[in-house]
Protein backbone atom coordinates (compact mmCIF):
# COMPACT_ATOMS: atom_id res chain seq x y z
CA UNK A 1 0.00 0.00 0.00
CA UNK A 2 1.40 3.27 -0.62
CA UNK A 3 3.14 5.39 2.11
CA UNK A 4 1.50 8.64 1.21
CA UNK A 5 -1.78 9.41 2.20
CA UNK A 6 -3.83 12.63 -0.12
CA UNK A 7 -6.93 14.70 0.94
CA UNK A 8 -9.39 15.93 -1.93
CA UNK A 9 -8.18 19.22 -3.41
CA UNK A 10 -8.34 21.05 -6.26
CA UNK A 11 -6.74 18.45 -8.79
CA UNK A 12 -5.54 20.15 -12.07
CA UNK A 13 -7.24 20.17 -15.04
CA UNK A 14 -6.32 17.30 -17.79
CA UNK A 15 -7.40 16.81 -21.14
CA UNK A 16 -10.25 14.72 -21.45
CA UNK A 17 -9.78 11.18 -21.91
CA UNK A 18 -13.22 9.43 -23.94
CA UNK A 19 -13.57 6.44 -25.40
CA UNK A 20 -16.68 6.37 -27.96
CA UNK A 21 -19.43 9.09 -28.99
CA UNK A 22 -23.32 8.43 -27.65
CA UNK A 23 -25.42 10.37 -30.13
CA UNK A 24 -29.05 11.32 -29.83
CA UNK A 25 -31.24 13.54 -32.04
CA UNK A 26 -34.79 15.17 -31.70
CA UNK A 27 -36.83 16.53 -34.25
CA UNK A 28 -36.76 19.38 -35.61
CA UNK A 29 -40.53 21.31 -36.41
CA UNK A 30 -40.08 21.98 -40.37
CA UNK A 31 -43.30 23.58 -40.64
CA UNK A 32 -42.32 26.33 -37.61
CA UNK A 33 -38.33 26.22 -38.79
CA UNK A 34 -38.04 25.58 -34.73
CA UNK A 35 -35.47 23.14 -33.22
CA UNK A 36 -35.24 21.39 -30.45
CA UNK A 37 -33.00 22.87 -28.49
CA UNK A 38 -30.81 21.60 -25.60
CA UNK A 39 -29.83 23.17 -22.44
CA UNK A 40 -26.41 21.60 -21.35
CA UNK A 41 -26.81 23.87 -17.94
CA UNK A 42 -30.05 22.21 -16.84
CA UNK A 43 -29.77 18.84 -18.98
CA UNK A 44 -25.95 18.89 -19.68
CA UNK A 45 -25.77 15.19 -16.39
CA UNK A 46 -27.96 13.59 -17.80
CA UNK A 47 -27.40 9.61 -17.81
CA UNK A 48 -26.57 8.70 -21.10
CA UNK A 49 -29.20 5.98 -21.53
CA UNK A 50 -31.80 7.95 -20.58
CA UNK A 51 -32.03 11.11 -22.40
CA UNK A 52 -34.33 13.48 -21.28
CA UNK A 53 -37.07 14.03 -23.63
CA UNK A 54 -37.62 14.32 -26.48
CA UNK A 55 -33.95 13.39 -27.47
CA UNK A 56 -33.88 10.05 -29.11
CA UNK A 57 -30.60 7.43 -28.22
CA UNK A 58 -28.93 6.67 -31.23
CA UNK A 59 -26.14 4.69 -29.77
CA UNK A 60 -22.74 4.31 -30.18
CA UNK A 61 -20.83 6.18 -33.03
CA UNK A 62 -17.20 5.87 -33.92
CA UNK A 63 -15.08 8.15 -36.58
CA UNK A 64 -16.69 10.90 -34.88
CA UNK A 65 -15.78 14.38 -36.92
CA UNK A 66 -16.52 17.36 -36.78
CA UNK A 67 -14.98 19.94 -39.04
CA UNK A 68 -15.23 23.39 -39.31
CA UNK A 69 -15.25 25.28 -42.65
CA UNK A 70 -16.15 28.55 -41.03
CA UNK A 71 -13.73 31.18 -42.70
CA UNK A 72 -12.19 34.37 -41.24
CA UNK A 73 -10.57 36.83 -43.34
CA UNK A 74 -8.73 39.98 -43.41
CA UNK A 75 -9.70 43.62 -43.61
CA UNK A 76 -7.14 45.50 -45.41
CA UNK A 77 -6.73 49.49 -45.36
CA UNK A 78 -4.13 51.83 -47.11
CA UNK A 79 -1.63 51.13 -49.49
CA UNK A 80 0.40 49.44 -48.73
CA UNK A 81 -2.93 47.44 -47.43
CA UNK A 82 -2.30 46.77 -43.90
CA UNK A 83 -5.09 44.41 -41.71
CA UNK A 84 -6.83 46.77 -39.72
CA UNK A 85 -9.27 44.26 -38.07
CA UNK A 86 -10.74 40.64 -38.86
CA UNK A 87 -13.66 39.45 -40.49
CA UNK A 88 -16.31 36.57 -40.67
CA UNK A 89 -16.46 35.64 -43.73
CA UNK A 90 -18.15 32.27 -43.86
CA UNK A 91 -19.97 29.95 -41.30
CA UNK A 92 -20.03 26.27 -41.87
CA UNK A 93 -19.95 23.20 -40.03
CA UNK A 94 -20.05 19.56 -40.52
CA UNK A 95 -20.14 16.72 -38.60
CA UNK A 96 -19.48 12.85 -39.81
CA UNK A 97 -19.38 9.97 -38.10
CA UNK A 98 -20.06 6.02 -38.63
CA UNK A 99 -22.94 4.51 -36.74
CA UNK A 100 -22.45 1.21 -34.44
CA UNK A 101 -25.86 0.36 -34.76
CA UNK A 102 -28.82 -0.53 -37.31
CA UNK A 103 -32.35 1.20 -36.75
CA UNK A 104 -35.23 2.70 -38.40
CA UNK A 105 -33.54 6.23 -36.75
CA UNK A 106 -29.84 5.98 -37.52
CA UNK A 107 -30.96 4.71 -41.60
CA UNK A 108 -33.25 7.73 -41.63
CA UNK A 109 -30.05 10.03 -40.43
CA UNK A 110 -28.11 8.62 -42.81
CA UNK A 111 -30.33 8.26 -46.03
CA UNK A 112 -29.71 11.56 -47.13
CA UNK A 113 -33.25 12.19 -48.30
CA UNK A 114 -36.37 10.40 -47.63
CA UNK A 115 -36.17 7.00 -45.52
CA UNK A 116 -38.89 4.70 -46.21
CA UNK A 117 -40.99 1.57 -45.27
CA UNK A 118 -41.22 -1.37 -46.71
CA UNK A 119 -45.18 -1.65 -46.32
CA UNK A 120 -46.47 -5.37 -46.37
CA UNK A 121 -47.69 -5.08 -50.26
CA UNK A 122 -51.40 -5.57 -51.32
CA UNK A 123 -52.22 -9.29 -53.00
CA UNK A 124 -50.42 -8.83 -57.08
CA UNK A 125 -49.34 -5.95 -56.72
CA UNK A 126 -46.87 -4.64 -59.25
CA UNK A 127 -43.04 -4.55 -58.40
CA UNK A 128 -41.65 -0.90 -57.20
CA UNK A 129 -38.53 0.00 -55.73
CA UNK A 130 -39.41 0.99 -52.68
CA UNK A 131 -42.50 -1.24 -52.59
CA UNK A 132 -45.83 -1.91 -54.46
CA UNK A 133 -48.95 -0.61 -53.59
CA UNK A 134 -49.43 -1.31 -50.04
CA UNK A 135 -52.17 -3.44 -48.22
CA UNK A 136 -55.06 -2.32 -46.72
CA UNK A 137 -54.15 -0.70 -43.53
CA UNK A 138 -55.69 -1.56 -40.25
CA UNK A 139 -57.63 1.30 -37.85
CA UNK A 140 -56.91 1.99 -34.36
CA UNK A 141 -60.07 1.69 -32.18
CA UNK A 142 -60.09 3.99 -29.13
CA UNK A 143 -57.67 3.28 -25.97
CA UNK A 144 -54.08 3.30 -27.86
CA UNK A 145 -51.17 4.08 -26.29
CA UNK A 146 -47.93 5.06 -27.60
CA UNK A 147 -46.38 1.55 -26.66
CA UNK A 148 -50.03 -0.56 -27.05
CA UNK A 149 -52.01 -0.46 -30.41
CA UNK A 150 -55.93 -1.14 -30.18
CA UNK A 151 -56.68 -2.67 -33.41
CA UNK A 152 -59.74 -4.86 -32.01
CA UNK A 153 -59.83 -8.67 -31.71
CA UNK A 154 -60.90 -9.18 -35.06
CA UNK A 155 -58.32 -7.15 -36.83
CA UNK A 156 -55.38 -8.25 -34.32
CA UNK A 157 -55.38 -11.76 -36.11
CA UNK A 158 -54.19 -10.10 -38.91
CA UNK A 159 -50.81 -9.53 -37.00
CA UNK A 160 -48.19 -11.89 -35.42
CA UNK A 161 -45.18 -11.47 -32.77
CA UNK A 162 -42.03 -9.95 -34.24
CA UNK A 163 -43.31 -8.17 -36.94
CA UNK A 164 -42.60 -4.27 -37.75
CA UNK A 165 -45.73 -1.67 -38.12
CA UNK A 166 -46.07 1.60 -39.33
CA UNK A 167 -48.38 4.10 -37.47
CA UNK A 168 -49.68 7.24 -39.01
CA UNK A 169 -52.71 8.62 -40.22
CA UNK A 170 -53.56 8.21 -44.06
CA UNK A 171 -52.80 10.42 -46.90
CA UNK A 172 -55.82 12.90 -47.96
CA UNK A 173 -54.65 15.11 -50.24
CA UNK A 174 -52.12 17.09 -47.39
CA UNK A 175 -49.12 18.92 -49.07
CA UNK A 176 -46.21 20.46 -47.63
CA UNK A 177 -44.21 17.86 -44.73
CA UNK A 178 -45.77 14.69 -43.64
CA UNK A 179 -45.47 12.43 -40.73
CA UNK A 180 -45.74 12.14 -37.37
CA UNK A 181 -43.66 12.97 -34.31
CA UNK A 182 -40.77 13.90 -37.35
CA UNK A 183 -41.20 15.29 -40.96
CA UNK A 184 -40.56 12.83 -42.83
CA UNK A 185 -40.68 13.85 -46.16
CA UNK A 186 -41.94 16.78 -48.48
CA UNK A 187 -45.22 16.40 -50.43
CA UNK A 188 -45.61 19.30 -53.05
CA UNK A 189 -49.04 17.74 -54.55
CA UNK A 190 -51.11 14.80 -54.08
CA UNK A 191 -51.01 13.82 -57.46
CA UNK A 192 -46.60 13.20 -56.77
CA UNK A 193 -47.66 10.87 -54.37
CA UNK A 194 -50.22 9.30 -56.61
CA UNK A 195 -53.18 10.13 -53.69
CA UNK A 196 -51.99 6.88 -52.55
CA UNK A 197 -54.31 6.31 -48.69
CA UNK A 198 -50.90 4.65 -47.18
CA UNK A 199 -48.35 7.43 -48.60
CA UNK A 200 -47.20 9.09 -45.35
CA UNK A 201 -47.27 5.60 -43.62
CA UNK A 202 -44.63 4.88 -46.26
CA UNK A 203 -42.09 7.23 -45.02
CA UNK A 204 -43.10 8.19 -41.78
CA UNK A 205 -40.25 7.29 -38.73
CA UNK A 206 -43.39 6.16 -36.24
CA UNK A 207 -42.78 2.63 -36.39
CA UNK A 208 -42.21 -0.08 -34.11
CA UNK A 209 -41.91 -4.01 -33.31
CA UNK A 210 -44.68 -6.15 -32.04
CA UNK A 211 -43.83 -8.05 -28.94
CA UNK A 212 -47.11 -8.95 -27.63
CA UNK A 213 -50.38 -9.27 -28.67
CA UNK A 214 -52.83 -9.21 -26.42
CA UNK A 215 -57.02 -8.39 -25.70
CA UNK A 216 -57.39 -7.00 -29.29
CA UNK A 217 -53.92 -5.23 -28.64
CA UNK A 218 -50.55 -4.99 -30.25
CA UNK A 219 -47.51 -4.29 -27.74
CA UNK A 220 -44.90 -2.84 -28.66
CA UNK A 221 -41.37 -2.83 -27.94
CA UNK A 222 -40.65 0.24 -27.36
CA UNK A 223 -42.64 3.60 -27.32
CA UNK A 224 -43.53 5.23 -30.60
CA UNK A 225 -41.61 8.18 -31.60
CA UNK A 226 -44.91 10.61 -31.72
CA UNK A 227 -46.43 9.01 -28.91
CA UNK A 228 -50.21 8.21 -28.15
CA UNK A 229 -51.58 8.23 -31.32
CA UNK A 230 -55.02 9.87 -31.65
CA UNK A 231 -57.62 8.35 -33.24
CA UNK A 232 -57.74 8.26 -37.50
CA UNK A 233 -54.52 6.89 -37.27
CA UNK A 234 -53.74 3.73 -39.35
CA UNK A 235 -51.60 0.34 -38.40
CA UNK A 236 -49.42 -0.76 -41.66
CA UNK A 237 -46.75 -4.13 -41.37
CA UNK A 238 -44.14 -3.39 -42.63
CA UNK A 239 -41.12 -5.64 -43.92
CA UNK A 240 -37.79 -3.25 -43.33
CA UNK A 241 -36.98 -0.10 -44.87
CA UNK A 242 -35.19 0.99 -47.72
CA UNK A 243 -33.82 4.62 -49.39
CA UNK A 244 -33.17 6.08 -52.60
CA UNK A 245 -29.91 7.53 -54.22
CA UNK A 246 -31.53 10.28 -55.26
CA UNK A 247 -34.57 12.48 -54.23
CA UNK A 248 -34.62 16.03 -53.52
CA UNK A 249 -36.10 15.97 -49.95
CA UNK A 250 -33.78 17.56 -47.02
CA UNK A 251 -34.46 15.94 -43.63
CA UNK A 252 -33.88 17.91 -40.53
CA UNK A 253 -33.03 17.23 -37.00
CA UNK A 254 -31.57 18.35 -33.83
CA UNK A 255 -28.33 16.35 -32.94
CA UNK A 256 -26.22 15.88 -30.16
CA UNK A 257 -23.31 14.16 -29.49
CA UNK A 258 -21.82 13.59 -26.29
CA UNK A 259 -18.25 12.46 -25.17
CA UNK A 260 -17.79 10.81 -21.61
CA UNK A 261 -14.81 11.71 -19.92
CA UNK A 262 -13.13 8.93 -17.75
CA UNK A 263 -12.26 11.67 -14.88
CA UNK A 264 -15.96 13.04 -14.61
CA UNK A 265 -15.73 15.65 -17.28
CA UNK A 266 -18.14 16.04 -20.51
CA UNK A 267 -18.11 17.26 -23.49
CA UNK A 268 -21.66 17.59 -25.74
CA UNK A 269 -22.02 19.17 -29.26
CA UNK A 270 -25.38 20.45 -29.63
CA UNK A 271 -26.14 21.12 -33.59
CA UNK A 272 -29.99 22.28 -33.32
CA UNK A 273 -30.45 21.69 -37.13
CA UNK A 274 -28.29 18.79 -39.00
CA UNK A 275 -29.20 18.24 -42.64
CA UNK A 276 -27.52 15.10 -44.36
CA UNK A 277 -24.84 16.10 -46.71
CA UNK A 278 -24.51 12.58 -48.62
CA UNK A 279 -26.43 9.60 -50.01
CA UNK A 280 -26.92 6.63 -48.44
CA UNK A 281 -23.72 5.18 -47.84
CA UNK A 282 -21.95 2.21 -45.79
CA UNK A 283 -18.30 1.69 -44.12
CA UNK A 284 -17.00 -1.93 -43.78
CA UNK A 285 -15.01 -2.90 -41.00
CA UNK A 286 -12.77 -6.48 -41.44
CA UNK A 287 -13.80 -8.54 -38.91
CA UNK A 288 -11.86 -12.11 -39.67
CA UNK A 289 -11.20 -13.53 -42.92
CA UNK A 290 -14.52 -12.83 -45.06
CA UNK A 291 -16.34 -11.34 -42.35
CA UNK A 292 -17.01 -7.91 -42.52
CA UNK A 293 -18.83 -5.09 -40.03
CA UNK A 294 -20.69 -2.79 -42.29
CA UNK A 295 -21.90 0.61 -40.42
CA UNK A 296 -23.66 3.51 -41.53
CA UNK A 297 -22.01 6.26 -42.64
CA UNK A 298 -23.37 9.64 -41.92
CA UNK A 299 -22.07 12.98 -42.70
CA UNK A 300 -24.27 16.40 -41.64
CA UNK A 301 -23.97 20.03 -42.40
CA UNK A 302 -25.31 22.25 -39.51
CA UNK A 303 -27.66 25.01 -41.06
CA UNK A 304 -27.77 28.24 -37.94
CA UNK A 305 -29.95 29.50 -35.63
CA UNK A 306 -29.97 32.41 -33.93
CA UNK A 307 -28.81 31.98 -30.29
CA UNK A 308 -31.72 34.01 -28.27
CA UNK A 309 -28.95 35.26 -25.78
CA UNK A 310 -27.31 37.59 -27.92
CA UNK A 311 -28.92 37.19 -31.48
CA UNK A 312 -25.64 36.10 -32.61
CA UNK A 313 -26.03 33.20 -35.57
CA UNK A 314 -24.85 29.93 -34.34
CA UNK A 315 -24.48 26.58 -35.90
CA UNK A 316 -22.99 24.57 -33.29
CA UNK A 317 -22.77 24.62 -29.26
CA UNK A 318 -19.89 23.10 -27.64
CA UNK A 319 -20.35 22.75 -24.09
CA UNK A 320 -17.39 20.90 -21.62
CA UNK A 321 -18.63 20.35 -17.98
CA UNK A 322 -15.64 19.59 -15.47
CA UNK A 323 -15.19 16.62 -13.22
CA UNK A 324 -15.46 17.33 -9.89
CA UNK A 325 -12.96 19.54 -7.89
CA UNK A 326 -10.93 20.20 -11.31
CA UNK A 327 -9.04 23.15 -11.86
CA UNK A 328 -11.09 25.42 -14.25
CA UNK B 1 0.56 4.43 -8.73
CA UNK B 2 -0.03 2.10 -5.69
CA UNK B 3 -3.38 3.71 -4.62
CA UNK B 4 -4.55 3.02 -8.97
CA UNK B 5 -3.78 -0.45 -8.24
CA UNK B 6 -5.70 -0.81 -4.81
CA UNK B 7 -8.51 0.77 -6.64
CA UNK B 8 -8.96 -1.36 -9.76
CA UNK B 9 -7.75 -4.47 -7.60
CA UNK B 10 -10.74 -3.52 -4.95
CA UNK B 11 -13.25 -2.82 -8.25
CA UNK B 12 -12.19 -6.19 -10.11
CA UNK B 13 -12.36 -8.28 -6.92
CA UNK B 14 -16.11 -6.27 -5.98
CA UNK B 15 -16.95 -6.93 -9.57
CA UNK B 16 -16.07 -10.29 -10.27
CA UNK B 17 -17.77 -11.54 -6.70
CA UNK B 18 -20.67 -10.03 -8.11
CA UNK B 19 -21.09 -11.68 -11.05
CA UNK B 20 -19.77 -15.27 -9.39
CA UNK B 21 -20.38 -15.40 -5.80
CA UNK B 22 -19.55 -18.85 -6.04
CA UNK B 23 -15.67 -18.19 -7.13
CA UNK B 24 -14.02 -18.15 -3.70
CA UNK B 25 -10.49 -18.93 -3.13
CA UNK B 26 -9.17 -20.03 0.51
CA UNK B 27 -5.94 -18.16 1.39
CA UNK B 28 -4.20 -18.49 4.09
CA UNK B 29 -7.11 -20.11 5.75
CA UNK B 30 -9.81 -17.47 4.77
CA UNK B 31 -12.33 -17.66 2.42
CA UNK B 32 -12.55 -14.46 0.36
CA UNK B 33 -13.45 -13.84 -3.41
CA UNK B 34 -11.17 -15.90 -6.45
CA UNK B 35 -9.26 -12.99 -7.11
CA UNK B 36 -5.78 -11.91 -5.56
CA UNK B 37 -2.85 -9.51 -5.92
CA UNK B 38 0.28 -12.07 -6.66
CA UNK B 39 3.04 -9.39 -5.66
CA UNK B 40 0.61 -8.89 -2.25
CA UNK B 41 0.78 -12.74 -1.24
CA UNK B 42 3.34 -14.99 0.20
CA UNK B 43 5.36 -16.02 -2.70
CA UNK B 44 4.95 -19.65 -3.28
CA UNK B 45 5.34 -22.04 -6.69
CA UNK B 46 1.96 -23.25 -6.43
CA UNK B 47 -0.27 -21.54 -9.43
CA UNK B 48 -3.53 -20.93 -8.05
CA UNK B 49 -6.38 -22.69 -9.68
CA UNK B 50 -10.05 -21.22 -10.10
CA UNK B 51 -9.13 -17.85 -9.64
CA UNK B 52 -7.57 -14.84 -10.98
CA UNK B 53 -4.31 -13.58 -10.15
CA UNK B 54 -3.20 -9.70 -11.11
CA UNK B 55 0.47 -9.28 -11.72
CA UNK B 56 1.59 -5.46 -12.85
CA UNK B 57 4.25 -5.37 -15.74
CA UNK B 58 4.67 -2.63 -17.43
CA UNK B 59 4.61 1.09 -16.41
CA UNK B 60 4.87 4.29 -18.35
CA UNK B 61 4.48 7.91 -16.97
CA UNK B 62 3.44 10.81 -19.27
CA UNK B 63 4.50 14.14 -17.73
CA UNK B 64 3.06 16.86 -19.97
CA UNK B 65 -0.06 17.03 -18.74
CA UNK B 66 -1.16 19.01 -15.44
CA UNK B 67 -1.37 15.91 -13.59
CA UNK B 68 1.52 13.21 -14.76
CA UNK B 69 -0.36 10.35 -16.62
CA UNK B 70 1.01 6.83 -15.79
CA UNK B 71 -0.46 3.82 -18.15
CA UNK B 72 0.51 0.73 -16.04
CA UNK B 73 -0.21 -3.22 -17.15
CA UNK B 74 -1.67 -5.64 -15.30
CA UNK B 75 -1.62 -9.16 -16.69
CA UNK B 76 -4.49 -11.04 -15.14
CA UNK B 77 -3.85 -14.89 -15.13
CA UNK B 78 -5.86 -17.72 -14.80
CA UNK B 79 -6.10 -21.85 -14.66
CA UNK B 80 -8.49 -24.82 -14.19
CA UNK B 81 -7.99 -28.23 -14.00
CA UNK B 82 -11.31 -28.87 -14.54
CA UNK B 83 -14.48 -30.44 -11.87
CA UNK B 84 -12.73 -33.78 -10.75
CA UNK B 85 -16.61 -35.23 -10.96
CA UNK B 86 -16.43 -34.65 -14.22
CA UNK B 87 -13.17 -35.99 -14.32
CA UNK B 88 -11.87 -32.76 -15.89
CA UNK B 89 -13.37 -33.19 -19.24
CA UNK B 90 -14.90 -29.66 -18.35
CA UNK B 91 -12.17 -27.61 -18.54
CA UNK B 92 -12.86 -25.69 -21.59
CA UNK B 93 -16.09 -24.95 -20.18
CA UNK B 94 -14.69 -23.53 -16.92
CA UNK B 95 -12.38 -21.90 -18.69
CA UNK B 96 -14.68 -20.21 -20.64
CA UNK B 97 -16.78 -19.33 -17.85
CA UNK B 98 -13.57 -17.46 -16.59
CA UNK B 99 -13.45 -15.65 -19.73
CA UNK B 100 -16.90 -14.34 -20.29
CA UNK B 101 -16.79 -13.06 -15.86
CA UNK B 102 -13.58 -11.59 -16.51
CA UNK B 103 -15.43 -9.73 -19.72
CA UNK B 104 -18.31 -8.61 -17.60
CA UNK B 105 -15.71 -7.03 -14.75
CA UNK B 106 -13.85 -5.35 -16.80
CA UNK B 107 -16.04 -4.33 -20.00
CA UNK B 108 -18.79 -2.95 -18.10
CA UNK B 109 -19.70 0.46 -18.07
CA UNK B 110 -18.19 2.61 -16.41
CA UNK B 111 -14.82 1.56 -17.13
CA UNK B 112 -13.33 4.43 -14.43
CA UNK B 113 -13.86 4.56 -10.84
CA UNK B 114 -12.51 7.21 -8.45
CA UNK B 115 -9.27 6.61 -6.79
CA UNK B 116 -8.96 5.44 -3.34
CA UNK B 117 -6.12 5.17 -0.38
CA UNK B 118 -6.48 2.47 1.72
CA UNK B 119 -3.88 3.17 3.67
CA UNK B 120 -5.43 3.77 6.54
CA UNK B 121 -8.01 1.06 5.78
CA UNK B 122 -5.06 -1.62 5.68
CA UNK B 123 -4.40 -4.39 8.19
CA UNK B 124 -8.28 -4.19 9.58
CA UNK B 125 -7.89 -0.97 11.21
CA UNK B 126 -11.65 -0.55 10.34
CA UNK B 127 -10.79 2.86 8.44
CA UNK B 128 -12.59 3.93 5.76
CA UNK B 129 -10.60 3.98 2.75
CA UNK B 130 -10.12 8.16 1.23
CA UNK B 131 -11.29 9.22 -2.08
CA UNK B 132 -8.78 10.66 -4.22
CA UNK B 133 -9.42 13.71 -6.32
CA UNK B 134 -9.07 11.95 -9.48
CA UNK B 135 -10.51 8.44 -11.44
CA UNK B 136 -8.45 5.42 -12.30
CA UNK B 137 -9.59 4.07 -15.87
CA UNK B 138 -9.07 0.92 -17.90
CA UNK B 139 -9.28 -0.30 -21.44
CA UNK B 140 -10.94 -3.94 -22.40
CA UNK B 141 -8.89 -6.52 -21.68
CA UNK B 142 -6.82 -8.30 -24.44
CA UNK B 143 -6.99 -12.29 -24.21
CA UNK B 144 -3.85 -14.51 -24.95
CA UNK B 145 -4.14 -18.11 -26.37
CA UNK B 146 -5.21 -20.82 -23.94
CA UNK B 147 -2.35 -22.55 -22.88
CA UNK B 148 -2.61 -26.50 -22.05
CA UNK B 149 -0.55 -27.36 -19.18
CA UNK B 150 -1.14 -31.24 -18.81
CA UNK B 151 -4.52 -31.33 -17.90
CA UNK B 152 -4.63 -27.98 -17.16
CA UNK B 153 -5.93 -25.30 -19.24
CA UNK B 154 -4.29 -21.51 -18.36
CA UNK B 155 -5.03 -18.14 -20.03
CA UNK B 156 -3.13 -14.76 -19.21
CA UNK B 157 -5.55 -11.70 -20.22
CA UNK B 158 -4.07 -8.34 -19.95
CA UNK B 159 -5.34 -4.52 -19.55
CA UNK B 160 -3.88 -1.40 -19.32
CA UNK B 161 -4.83 0.65 -16.60
CA UNK B 162 -4.40 4.24 -16.38
CA UNK B 163 -4.32 6.98 -13.25
CA UNK B 164 -2.81 10.52 -12.97
CA UNK B 165 -0.43 10.94 -9.99
CA UNK B 166 -1.84 13.50 -7.68
CA UNK B 167 0.25 16.58 -6.11
CA UNK B 168 1.55 14.66 -3.37
CA UNK B 169 1.00 11.34 -4.12
CA UNK B 170 3.74 8.18 -3.77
Amino acid sequence: MSATVTAVSLVGAVAPVTRRVRAYFAPVNREAGAPTLFDASQMGTFALSSPPSPWMDLGWCSKFARKSASKIGALTTGAPAVVQSQVVTQVEATVELEFESWGKLQLALAAGSQQMNLLRTATGAAANGSGGVAAKAVPLVPGSTASSLSVGATAVAQFQVGELVAVDEDYVAQTGFVGSGVSAAYVSSPASVANDINYIRRVTLNVGRVVGIANGALQLGSALLAGAPPSGMQVSPLMGFVDREGGGFFQEWSGLFVMDGEQGDRVIYHYPRLQAMQGAAEMVETLAGPLEKVKLAGAFRALPVKDANDGETVLCFRSYLPGAMRAV
Amino acid sequence: MQNARDTFYVTLRDRLAAVNPARTIVLRGVTRPGVLVEENELASATVPVNAFCLRWTGLSVDALAALPLATMTCEISYATDGDSGNGGMDRGRLLSGMDAELVSAVSAAPQNVTKMNYVGAAGGSGLAPVAMGTNVFWGDAAFGAAVVNGERLERVATVVVFCYQEAGEL
